[in-house]
């Protein structure tokens, strides 16, 4: 049993790299292992899709997935939300390991860096 | 006097001792201990200023004679600290619940497009070349998101100093601080002491993290990543928020650790704030209030 992240992962993909929207039994041709039972990606798609993450349209008796975002949308919303130190996002949902700053501070800082990789030498 | 006194506390912890510890800069040499001091501060002026709100409605319809202005301030007081009370619980509410989605929201993101690295478990690489590095705290789930150009331009030791200082913050809840000042902030973002407590503890846990970070690999490594993941581009917006990367780097360089001293006088001034006016005012203020609610 692979853990279900995985495959939304690659269910994911498959639809990213899609020229349209697909249906289960074509996801579930597309998927690199082929052992999948067709309600597995039923599920999967279900879960992705009341994640928000796929738009799904009725057409006949079946029904068509597509990506509700595409994948450099999600990436520049992810990008954004990290870059964003002191903007918007003031809640604690992601802690940065350091802010951007400006080419003066920059070069300040370098000089710190060098006095302390001197001090360290020095004690080694 | 009850209330006058508890009143009186409320504000002082309300307002000029917050303004003092955030202009000062001796919480930096011993941050645990100053989340701490931060932390009673806010705990013990809310207790403070609801203590004095029921204090004087109480004293307002015992003391003397009832008159009708009395009984309107009365209820007037009793109002005004039930706002208090229910802002607090209201931003408490709303911040959790915005946090928490937000987060879940990013990490659904990160798991679809980031790939697991053997490295680290939860280490997640994002495939972009801007060099950044970030984490998710969660009690069972938390993520830390490396992008590729981050991985690139980071030397072994340098990666173990950021994945040390984000394990740091994942594993000691650092969120948790920050999520308790936000939701200060949130609840009264007009006192201006609450944006000082809530700037300088984003620097405290971020100070606690290297120290974790200095402890696993020394000192350069750390100072080296941060100058790395610090040179990236500057988001519009976030100029001015005051620059806490240097002021890691200043104490890296003093190398100075938590020092002993700064550390037992905030840990003493927390308890002192917290234990204080609660010995000395709300107990005794309690046992006659119930000595007049009850006469028998």
């Amino acid at each position: 049993m692979r853990p279900l992240g995985d495959l939304e992962r690659e269910v994911m993909n498959r639809l990213w790299d899609a020229d349209g929207p697909l249906s289960v039994r074509d996801v579930l041709e597309l998927m690199d292992s082929h052992d999948l039972a067709y309600t597995t990606v039923m599920t999967v798609l279900d879960r992705l899709s009341r994640k928000d993450l796929v738009t799904r349209t009725r057409q006949g008796r079946a029904f068509l997935y597509s990506p509700a975002h595409g994948r450099d949308a999600l990436t520049s919303e992810l990008m954004n939300a990290a870059l964003d130190s002191a903007g918007a996002d003031r809640t604690a949902a992601l802690v940065h390991f350091t802010e951007n700053v400006s080419p003066q501070e920059a070069a300040a800082m370098r000089e710190a860096l060098e006095r302390i990789a001197a001090k360290d030498n020095d004690a080694a | 006097m009850t209330p006058f006194l508890l009143g009186l506390i409320g504000l002082c912890l309300a307002y000029p001792a917050p303004q003092l510890l955030g202009h000062a800069s001796w919480p930096y040499q011993a941050p645990r201990a100053a989340i701490l001091l931060w932390q009673s501060l806010a705990v013990a002026a809310i207790l403070a200023t609801l203590g004095a709100g029921l204090a004087t409605a109480l004293w307002l319809v015992t003391a003397g004679n009832l008159t009708t202005i009395k009984v309107l301030a009365h209820f007037a007081v009793l109002l005004l600290t039930a706002v208090v009370a229910v802002r607090l619980a209201w931003s408490l509410v709303t911040v959790a619940r915005e946090t928490r989605k937000r987060r879940h929201r990013q990490r659904t993101v990160v798991d679809l497009l980031a790939t697991r690295d053997g490295a680290a478990p939860g280490l997640r690489i994002l495939e972009e070349q801007t060099p950044v590095a970030f984490c998710l705290p969660d009690r069972a789930h938390a993520r830390v998101i490396l992008t590729r150009g981050a991985l690139e331009c980071l030397g072994a030791d340098e990666l173990t100093a950021v994945l040390e200082h984000e394990h740091a913050h994942v594993h000691r809840r650092h969120d948790l601080v920050l999520e308790g000042s936000i939701i200060l902030h949130r609840a009264f973002p007009r006192v201006r002491s609450t944006d000082s407590a809530l700037r300088q503890s984003q620097i405290l846990v971020e100070l606690l993290a290297d120290d974790a970070a200095h402890k696993a690999t020394g000192a350069t490594p750390l100072a080296r990543a941060l100058v790395t993941l610090s040179a990236g581009p500057i988001p519009q917006g976030s100029l001015g928020a005051g620059n806490a990367t240097a002021l890691r780097l200043a104490r890296l360089e003093s190398s100075a650790g938590e020092h002993c001293g700064m550390a037992a006088l905030a840990y003493a001034l927390a308890a002192t704030v917290l234990i204080g006016p609660t010995l000395g005012l709300a107990v005794p203020w309690i046992i006659g209030a119930w000595r007049i609610l009850n006469p028998s």
